[in-house]
């Protein structure tokens, strides 16, 4: 790959742009394009910046950025082609472009910052009732109203049923309706997270839990000689990280709030190390008196699951070397860091750093237990 | 490329990978998945995104697949661009010309952003 020349080696990137209906760029904005950063989190935000070259007479600085086509609220997507199979890395919309003019010539450059689209839901703010739906029906709702963006949900039902009773209580949004998902989401300890593809123009917005089921990716290699595939990898276990929460719920009856027993999290969070780290936080969950039993249940059991990934790990690694691209969200396993490092992990968040004649990708993996499962992990 | 996670039998990178899944009930009650058959696209949707190549003698498909796409596996992609049902009628007369399509398209032709699916 590095040693190819540039446009005809496995890698390909193709760049759509263009209010709402993106379409393929001109060629002269192609050529321009220095660097593309993008990056995918688990439960939080993916953010993008691509920078252009600013030739000082070329189309891009005397046609394109008067006209507006760089403008924010441009909706951005982004396809790497790997060996012929394509796949959308990023859809989103400009948030702020900037200029920085270089007396040097061929130093000027544009860079545009932006963010996936959910910043669509985090533009105005609303006040919204929900008589009679559950967390999950209430998403749903919220999610319908992104379609014509190309936007699909998959939403998964709550671990804890809370069936709703328009007569005892009726659920409240205020905010904007980012918001208000990625609170209900905390409620129950789940993740919401725009994931673009498959084809161009189309994400999905799941919410749900993490998924750490299912295969996993090809093991990332650190102090193994030849066979090392990962450039740096570094651990850290965190003590305090993990907490115990602590939640009462009063019986309207007998006026006596009974603490309410630890939640098993194995539900949310499948154990992925042996030997799981302890809890040495308590933390007491405030206002959950006043709640229904089944929502204060989910709340304990989303704070268990959520503070619940102590071991967390960070690395950087070349595609080229690794021969194949890491994915967020999903489960890797690691070989070669010693016996309590190894074995499988969740990626929660990969940075990708695109330029001409070089494919990287920096991430962050987590678990929440030492010494790994089994003997081995997927090659 | 790899595939997504238990996701379907075939990978990304095949030409398979779009096809549906069937499920055969045999008389006894077994159950036998198979791939159901998978149509080639629309040749008048891939024109648009090729570029032409001329064949030289003694060249194959799986090697355009290596020079266009870096990946010899891939020549499928070439041959679902052009009007011929053997793939070795790709190459067989030097000289003729034939589409070789753009790396970066995506099976199905683009979801055409802004299509409403409710």
């Amino acid at each position: 790959m590095a040693d190819e020349p540039v446009g005809r080696g496995p890698v390909h990137v193709s760049l759509y742009m263009g209010p709402k209906l993106a379409r393929p760029v001109p060629a002269e904005v192609t050529e321009a394009l220095l660097s593309a950063q993008i990056t995918s989190t688990a439960g939080e935000r993916s953010g993008f910046q691509l920078a252009f070259d600013l030739t000082k007479k070329g189309a891009l600085i005397e046609r394109l950025l008067p006209e507006g086509f760089f403008d924010p609220k441009t909706r951005v997507i982004l396809a790497v082609s790997i060996k012929g199979t394509a796949f959308v890395l990023l859809d989103g919309l400009i948030v702020r472009q900037e200029v920085g003019a270089s007396n040097q010539p061929g130093r000027t450059t544009l860079t545009l910052t932006g963010e996936d689209l959910t910043l669509l839901m985090d533009l105005e703010e609303r006040a919204d009732r929900y008589p009679n739906l559950a967390p999950s029906q209430r998403v749903e709702r919220i999610l319908a109203k992104y379609a014509d963006y190309g936007i699909d949900a998959r939403i998964i039902r709550e671990q804890i049923p809370q069936p709703p009773r328009e007569q005892v209580r009726v659920d409240y949004q205020v905010g904007t309706d980012l918001q208000y998902v990625n609170e209900l989401a905390r409620a129950n300890g789940y993740t919401f997270y725009l994931d673009p593809g498959p084809v161009p123009g189309h994400s999905t917005a799941f919410w749900g839990p993490e998924q750490r089921l299912g295969q996993r990716q090809h093991a990332l290699n650190v102090n193994m000689d030849v066979h090392s595939t990962v450039d740096q990898l570094t651990f850290a276990y965190d003590g305090t990280a993990r907490e115990e929460p602590q939640a009462r719920v009063q019986d309207p009856v007998t006026r006596n709030a009974p603490l309410l027993a630890p939640p098993d999290i194995g539900p949310l969070r499948p154990p992925l190390g042996r030997r799981a780290s302890p809890a040495l936080k308590r933390r007491t969950l405030t206002g959950t008196a006043k709640k229904d039993e089944a929502m204060a249940r989910a709340e304990a059991l989303g704070r268990a699951a959520t503070s619940a990934d102590a071991i967390s790990g960070s690395g950087q690694l070349d595609v080229n070397r690794h021969g194949y691209v890491l994915r967020a969200r999903e489960l890797v396993g690691v070989r070669g860091a010693g016996v309590t490092y190894d074995g499988d992990y969740y990626v929660k968040s990969v940075t990708t750093n695109l330029r001409p004649g070089s494919y990287q990708q920096n991430f962050t993996l987590s678990r929440e237990g030492l010494i790994a499962r089994s003997g081995t992990v997927r090659p | 490329m790899d595939e997504v996670p238990g996701a379907h039998p075939y990978g990304r990178s095949s030409r398979y990978s779009e096809v549906e899944i069937g499920v055969y009930r045999c008389r006894d009650g077994t159950e036998v998945r198979y791939a159901k058959r998978r149509l080639l696209p629309r040749l008048d949707d891939a024109a648009e995104e090729t570029a032409a190549h001329t064949v030289s003698s003694g060249e194959r498909p799986d090697q355009l697949g290596q020079r266009y796409f870096g990946d010899s596996g891939q020549w499928w992609q070439i041959a679902d661009a052009n009007p011929t049902l053997d793939p070795r009628e790709l190459t067989d007369e030097p000289g003729e010309r034939i589409a070789v399509p753009l790396p970066g398209g995506f099976p199905g032709g683009m979801g055409g952003p802004g299509v409403r699916n409710g």
